[in-house]
């Protein structure tokens, strides 16, 4: 029976690819129906699983993990185009086992979605768990955040394999506690950075101890919820790291962990997070520390996060922001910057980004350092430019254009460093609009 | 009257879709025309407010595990809130804020669970989840004493039945019910809503009639409040209505 369901998914695959079409989830959703939801469970794979989840940060750690074995001169099967659910883990297997339904590989690194981890981890054995963090996302479309948080403590209650957790994150660090019997618990903390503040700044989740309730208090906060904190009342918090960030300097663009220096070409702390996050890996893997310097020091995304352009000699960077803590990020990183700066926010409302907005009303614009001008863009730009304006920004410095390419003309005409935020279905077109623009105008993308 | 006083319940519990978003909303607006507006925050474990020297009561809503607590706690002030209520404190209800003041809600398994009873609508859970009342949505309102099109962003499962006097007419959206025909509650020192958003964004309207509503509590001869260019707001709204309406 699995070889001929294997047999079907692979012929589908084939059809697909003679078409050039996408294959990275049809095949899974077929063979989902035909497996009634159990997709995943006609592979056997022998090598070590390691699973990449969390709000933010999934696409560069899992990268990066797979580029650690890689350049360890292992065989890895890993999902580059982002399909992370159990139908896009099903096509990307067809296209690597046996007739059998063996996968060769040496590790397959899987970005998987929050809400997909009990689902495809019941059906395959895991060896490693990575968890990034946990924030608002898309709220219509998930359910609340707590309901995410419980389906995956769910399965970490069963799970003894290696967890490797975001221990300044409340939210993350709690399900180290799911399972004590599993003595696979790893956590990665940093110390503060120079932004780092005493009293929370931006909007957040879990200011309650999830085991008795109270307060949890917090020696710094690094962003967001994320930071040092502990319960007074039950201890929890006071969990030992694995790995620390220390010395972080954004400036010069450099951290160390474990005595070794990094210098990563992303200049962020959020950045900082998901590099401490990767080389806790690279620890438990033995990866050689001359790969995991390499990995750490040159990676860098083109698809939007954190990219930078020309838009002719005016240096643009564009962001991701599919919740309000990624748009946070950005800011944080504007702010910081001691020059005169633009901004270009662009805002969809498609399925793929949840339909509700509101999400933008969590985001702080409260503080606009040397901030010149607001272009506001997208099927959404009027109300992005709305919750700019309540924020206290002047209304008469935001521009609203809903048509992309005069948005980034717009942008481009004036002088000043360029910051570009665009929601999930908003990067593509956002890309293209600058890429274009660069061309016609003697830039290029960096 | 210079100074506008709000009391913001349960605001780290109750805050969907932007709802706190409402309070930097009213704030921008009486700051634009020189009021000075107050916002205290109370919420399970804060020392007991004197609901007496507020003007605006404001509860947002949130996720039906939170809701049981805080109508337990809520339910202790049932005498203050319904004096100041008397005494024409304004109540600006989103959601959740909407559900609690009334009579009872009906859980899932068919149990009244009784509310603050201010008014006597009530609202029964909803488990289908083909049923739920999710989307953009458009109303028609009269509450200004003109007729005016507002819209928000509703999400909730629970109906909520017996509204006397609604806030609007559904143009496109569900509403107090699933596929229902009216929107919300009204009174003149009540705005009842399931709009989220946040409701006010898109609606300037509702926030002026909130503060007007307040800084002529006490006056004889009434004052209007100094316009402000809402261009971008009414766009906003504006682009909305036609894609629901064309829809």
């Amino acid at each position: 029976m699995n070889t001929i369901l294997i047999l079907i998914g692979k012929i589908i695959v084939a059809v697909l690819r003679l078409f050039k079409r996408n294959a990275g989830n049809l095949p899974g959703i077929v063979l989902w129906h035909l497996t009634r939801g159990k997709c995943c469970k006609m592979f056997k794979i022998n090598c070590p699983i390691i699973a990449i989840t969390g709000t933010n940060g999934k696409s560069s750690v899992t990268s990066c993990i797979a580029q650690l074995f890689e350049q360890n001169g292992k065989k890895i099967i890993i999902n580059r185009e982002g399909n992370n659910l159990d139908t896009g883990f099903c096509s990307l297997l067809l296209r690597y086992c046996t007739l059998g339904g063996k996968v060769d590989a040496d590790y397959v690194v899987f970005e998987t979605d929050e809400s997909y981890v009990p689902v495809i981890y019941s059906q395959l054995k895991l060896d490693t768990l990575v968890v990034l963090n946990f924030f608002r996302d898309q709220l219509d479309r998930n359910g609340e955040m707590e309901t995410l948080i419980q389906k995956i403590n769910g399965f970490c209650k069963s799970f003894e394999g290696n967890l490797i957790l975001n221990g300044d994150d409340p939210n993350t660090a709690r399900l180290g506690r799911a399972n004590p019997n599993n003595k696979n618990v790893k956590y990665f903390h940093a110390k503060p950075y120079a932004f780092a503040t005493d009293t929370i700044f931006e909007a957040s989740e879990g200011r309650f101890c999830p085991f008795c309730g109270e307060t949890l208090e917090y020696d710094y906060y690094q962003y967001s919820h994320i930071g040092k904190f502990i319960c007074k009342k039950c201890g929890f918090g006071n969990h030992e790291p694995y790995i620390t960030a220390e010395n972080i300097d954004l400036e010069k663009s450099v951290f160390t962990a474990d005595g070794h220096e990094y210098s990563p070409k992303i200049n962020s702390i959020y950045n900082i997070y998901n590099m401490t996050a990767v080389a806790a890996t690279a620890k438990l893997y033995d990866i050689p520390q001359k790969v995991t310097h390499n990995v750490i020091s040159n990676h860098i995304i083109n698809n939007g996060r954190m990219e930078t352009f020309m838009l002719g000699d005016r240096k643009t960077t564009l962001n991701l922001a599919k919740n309000p803590v990624g748009a946070n990020m950005t800011l944080r990183v504007m702010n910081e910057m001691q020059t005169d700066k633009e901004l270009l926010f662009v805002l969809n409302d498609k399925l793929a980004d949840g339909i509700d907005v509101s999400w933008i009303w969590d985001i702080n614009f409260s503080e606009f350092d040397r901030v010149h001008k607001v272009v506001t863009s997208g099927i959404r730009a009027y109300d992005i430019a709305v919750r700019i304006k309540y924020a206290g920004y002047p209304a008469d410095k935001i521009i609203v254009c809903p048509d992309l390419d005069e948005a980034v003309a717009e942008l481009a005409k004036t002088e000043g460093r360029k910051f570009v935020i665009a929601n999930y279905t908003a990067v593509a077109p956002t890309r293209s609009a600058l890429i274009k623009y660069a061309e016609n105008h003697g830039g290029k993308n960096e | 009257m210079n100074k506008i006083r709000i009391l913001h319940m349960y605001a780290d519990l109750l805050d969907l879709y932007g709802d706190s978003g409402n309070m930097e909303i009213i704030s921008y607006r009486c700051r634009m025309r020189g009021i000075e507006c107050e916002i205290d925050q109370y919420s399970i474990g804060s020392p007991k407010p004197d609901f007496s020297s507020y003007d605006i009561l404001y509860i947002g809503g949130g996720a039906d595990i939170e809701q049981q607590r805080i109508s337990d706690d809520l339910i202790k002030y049932r005498a203050e809130i319904e004096e100041a209520y008397k005494n024409g404190i304004f109540m600006f209800l989103v959601c959740g804020g909407f559900q609690l003041m009334g009579k009872h809600y009906r859980d899932t398994n068919g149990k009244d669970i009784p509310e603050l009873g201010l008014f006597d609508y009530y609202t029964v859970a909803e488990t289908d989840r083909k049923k739920k009342c999710v989307g953009d949505i458009a109303i028609r309102t009269e509450f200004t004493g003109k007729t005016l099109d507002i819209v928000g962003f509703e999400n909730h499962s629970g109906q909520t039945h017996n509204v006397k006097t609604p806030l609007g007419e559904v143009l496109n959206g569900n509403g107090n019910t699933t596929q229902g025909k009216n929107e919300g509650y009204f009174e003149k020192n009540v705005i009842a809503t399931y709009m989220h958003g946040p409701c006010l964004a898109k609606n300037p309207e509702i926030s002026d009639y909130i503060i007007g509503y307040c800084v002529n509590r006490n006056n004889d001869i009434p004052t209007e409040l100094a316009p402000i260019d809402d261009t971008i707001e009414k766009n906003c709204r504006q682009i909305m209505i036609d894609r629901l309406m064309n829809n």
